[in-house]
């Protein structure tokens, strides 16, 4: 990269970690309580006053309610902690309600649950976002119009932030949510310290005359129940977590819970008991109306700085809230990567050891349900929620069962206050689907489904990946060894195709032949290889068909061992990416190969500099390295290895680049164990960048592409469903990209088609 | 304008050197390693560096694995005779050994089947 591109780089995101650095990203409980109790903490901001919308369509009676309701939603808000206590003990490798679920009721719940947190993540983000931008439109409403960028900014700079790590976007989020907690404790202080040694004050909404619509019934009852149970939202982000935190990592993340907990209850307890005391009145329908807890610290500050002071940090938590989401989901979703359920993709770790595709992914995603919702709160909330519930439910019902099966001491116990939690969560997840459901909740509740059949058809694709490429009755390292046919791809006549002769040469293919499109480049061909028939193809149809059908065609005659390969000089006429995309026909050319079964693609690329009139490029190169990117042993491999020792080379080599230990050594022994005769070089790739580490590598052969050169093998995938191509890393374009421009380096990709069915 | 370039090259400083750093300083809290830089041929020494690259050669009698360490100074190698397991080594683990150095094929220094003691994370401390 240019030396401008990394100081950008340096500048927004900072510096590069090595892999080494993972345990320095490790949160302490002071940087992490904020971190993922912005979220949980956040919804105090608004659980009391969804309570007190409900109870005020019964009247003055309703209102009275607050009190009660507000105690059983605290309990239950204790149950749910003590249960997810039990849960960062037993899954210190997070994944939450995902985990239990998946490990306790079987795959169905488990996607079940994932799919509930996925989707509730990125509401979270899409509706904290849109609540902070609600904050700034009302107080300056010549901004109304703007909504939507403004929303998009403050997402990408939480995603900036969250890109540059978790640590570093937790101390800076870390100031606004510490004083979110104390401005409502002063609020909370000051109300009971007015309220007991004097008169309470009385909020400005207490006279409004509003007419009861419904008589109080159980049901209504329930739904205020429901409705304050908003409060609970965001206690699984810690759950799903745990490997955030600093070691001994269980038992820090149930001290937070159990702060966290404390803080949220005591803050909600208060500010419920000052709505009752100051007889605040919240209609729905009602425009221009405060919200709850602006109008109570308006009532105890009597205006003044500490009412902004309350005003100002709610607005800041609610969008931080989205940070919260920010953590979690990129690590739920490199845990279902890990289990196959999602990409591969998603467990790549940044430059700064973040899931950077999951992060990436939550913008984008939250992005496009602002713009479709029109950064309208009152809609995009009405899908929070089922999410939540949903997981809420499944987590505990899968502790009581885990609980069961191991009959801990004090098990009955522990399970009886879970399954509790469970019936309780159960009942509010049917109120809120069912009373949500018109306005908005349908959609999650159809989404949900999608979303796991998503899951389960990753995973069935990859298992059956993973049992084709190992199946034995296809091993070619078993096979006969094949011969080598080689066919150049003759565009013009130029150094680059004089190397791609010498190099072929070298390689003592069984035969050597060479086709052009061009029919006048004939006589200028023999007098640069007398001995290679050249094949003049022409038709009306388009190169990359001609070339296909020859191929084709050629490959008829030859045996299943046996390897075609198509070798395509190119001429570049600088060292930039831009190359690629100058020839797109070619590059049509050499993608449409891959896709043919048998045939293999040789690559031979010269940039304009190297050309020296007094070399003969078609002269043999003495040495030939030859390098085999290896990731796994399998068919694949098994197959690059056996094209490799097609090719008369001075060495082969197996190549690999590892990050962890445990990983590395398990590939060494399958390595010896497959007893592939020869050697396997696992190179560290701190800094995580293949293509980097690859050149590197390469250079140290000081290849000048005349007497000396490298040829570095690529085996790839090819799956038969095209869409299912981005399920399979494209680490060999990757590395394509920076082998390109190296001299004297070659590359071959040798495609394996699997037949998954 | 020395100022801001003086900045410039700190915030382009590539990774690459302030692992180097890292790892001189990790090197130096192990009581007896010497640099590898001032390490020579046939002396006994004791040295401490990460894993960088695992080659393992099936090849060679019943199997040869070697590890390439760096400590910031320089790199060599750590080769085992005879094995068809790995060592318990892994990339990117901390290697303390003692034994005496020799020196390989390509001119690196080499321990054969030297003492050996792993460190699981020695890159943060």
């Amino acid at each position: 990269m240019s030396r401008a591109g990394a100081v950008l780089k340096r500048i927004f995101l900072g510096r590069p970690m090595s892999h080494g650095e993972m345990e320095h990203t490790l949160l302490p409980k002071t940087i992490a309580l904020p971190v993922f109790s912005s979220d949980p903490l956040s919804s105090n901001a608004y659980a009391t006053q969804e309570a007190l919308i409900v109870l005020a369509a019964a009247g003055a009676v309703g209102l009275n309610l607050i009190a009660p309701i507000s105690l059983a939603v605290a309990t239950l808000l204790a149950i749910v902690v003590t249960s997810y206590r039990q849960t960062v003990r037993a899954y210190p490798s997070g994944g939450g309600a995902y985990r239990v679920a998946h490990e306790n009721l079987g795959m169905y719940p488990g996607l079940l649950a994932a799919s509930a947190l996925l989707i509730d993540y990125v509401l979270t983000v899409a509706v904290s976002i849109t609540a902070g931008v609600e904050a700034i439109t009302s107080a300056s409403p010549a901004l109304h119009d703007r909504k939507i960028v403004i929303a998009f900014a403050f997402i990408a700079f939480v995603t900036l932030m969250n890109l540059r790590g978790v640590k570093e976007s937790g101390t800076l989020f870390a100031i606004p949510t510490y004083g979110f907690v104390l401005s409502i404790y002063l609020m909370i202080g000051a109300g009971l310290i007015q309220c007991t040694f004097g008169s309470c004050p009385t909020a400005e909404s207490a006279d409004l005359s509003f007419h009861e619509t419904h008589a109080i019934s159980l049901f209504l009852i329930l739904r205020a129940f429901a409705a304050g149970t908003t409060a609970l939202t965001g206690v699984e982000a810690i759950a799903d977590g745990v490997p955030a935190f600093r070691y001994p990592q269980s038992s820090n993340a149930a001290k937070t819970l159990t702060i966290m907990a404390a803080l949220s209850t005591s803050m909600f307890l208060g500010i419920s008991w000052l709505a009752d005391q100051t007889h605040v009145v919240y209609i729905e329908e009602l425009e221009e109306q405060r919200s709850v807890v602006a109008q109570i610290a308006f009532a105890v500050f009597d205006g003044g700085f500490f009412f902004y002071l309350v005003q100002a940090m709610s607005a800041a938590i609610l969008i931080l809230a989205a940070n919260t989401a920010y953590q979690d989901f990129p690590r739920l979703s490199s845990i279902l990567a890990k289990d196959q359920y999602l990409p591969h993709q998603f467990m790549n770790r940044g430059d700064r050891l973040v899931f950077s595709n999951g992060v990436l992914i939550l913008a984008v995603l939250a992005g496009i349900l602002i713009v479709v919702f029109d950064a309208n709160l009152t809609r995009l909330i009405q899908l929070y929620l089922v999410g939540v519930f949903i997981s809420f439910t499944l987590s505990q019902t899968g502790m009581v069962l885990r609980t069961r099966s191991l009959r801990h001491p004090g098990w009955r116990h522990r399970a009886a206050v879970s399954g509790f939690g469970a019936i309780v969560t159960g009942i509010v997840l049917i109120v809120i689907a069912v009373t949500k459901f018109e306005h908005g909740a349908w959609i999650v509740i159809t989404a949900i489904p999608f979303v796991m059949a998503g899951m389960r058809s990753i995973h069935r694709h990859y298992s059956t990946v993973k049992t084709e490429l190992a199946h034995p009755a296809r091993k070619p390292a078993e096979r006969r060894r094949g011969h080598q046919h080689m066919v150049i791809y003759v565009r013009q006549l130029d150094a680059a195709t004089a190397r791609a002769l010498g190099v072929v040469r070298s390689m003592r293919p069984a035969d050597i032949t060479a086709i052009t499109t061009d029919p006048g480049t004939g006589s200028a061909w023999r007098r640069l290889a007398r001995e290679v028939p050249l094949t003049v193809l022409s038709g009306r149809r388009n190169v990359r068909k001609l070339v296909r059908e020859h191929l084709m065609e050629r490959r008829k005659d030859l045996g299943p061992t046996d390897f075609l390969t198509l070798v395509v000089p190119e001429l570049l006429a600088s060292r930039s990416l831009l190359e690629i995309f100058r020839r797109p026909g070619l590059t049509r050319l050499k993608a449409s190969m891959l896709t043919a079964p048998g045939i293999q693609l040789l690559n031979v690329p010269m940039v304009r500099d190297e050309i020296d009139i007094m070399i003969d490029e078609t002269q043999e190169p003495a040495r030939n390295h030859v390098l085999v990117l290896v990731s796994g042993v399998h068919n694949a491999t098994l197959q690059a290895i056996e094209y490799a020792e097609s090719l008369h080379a001075t060495d082969i080599r197996a190549i690999s680049f590892g990050l962890d230990p445990e990983g590395t050594e398990k590939l060494g022994n399958l390595w010896l164990e497959a007893r592939i005769p020869h050697p396997l070089e696992i190179e560290a790739s701190p800094f995580r960048d293949i293509g980097l580490s690859l050149r590197d590598y390469i250079r140290q052969f000081e290849c000048d592409g005349i007497h000396r050169i490298v040829t570095v093998v690529l085996p790839e995938f090819v799956v038969s469903k095209r869409r299912h191509q981005i399920l399979h890393g494209q680490t060999a374009l990757i590395v394509k990209r920076y082998v390109l421009f190296e001299r004297g380096v070659v590359a071959v990709s040798v495609p394996y088609h699997l037949h998954e069915s | 304008m020395a100022f801001l370039s003086r900045l410039l090259d700190r915030l382009a400083r590539t990774p690459e050197d302030f692992r180097a750093e890292n790892l001189r300083w990790w090197r130096s809290s192990i009581p007896g390693t010497t640099p590898i830089a001032e390490l020579r041929a046939r002396e006994r020494a004791k040295v401490a560096g990460v894993i960088q690259n695992i080659r393992i050669d099936p090849r060679e009698g019943s199997g040869a694995i070697e590890a390439t360490i760096i400590d910031g100074t320089g790199h060599m190698v750590s080769k085992w005779l005879g094995r068809d397991r790995m060592p318990g080594i892994g990339l990117g683990m901390g290697l303390i050994m003692e034994g005496m150095c020799g020196i390989g094929d390509d001119g690196e220094l080499v321990m054969l089947n030297p003492e050996y003691d792993l460190v699981t994370d020695p890159e943060h401390a």
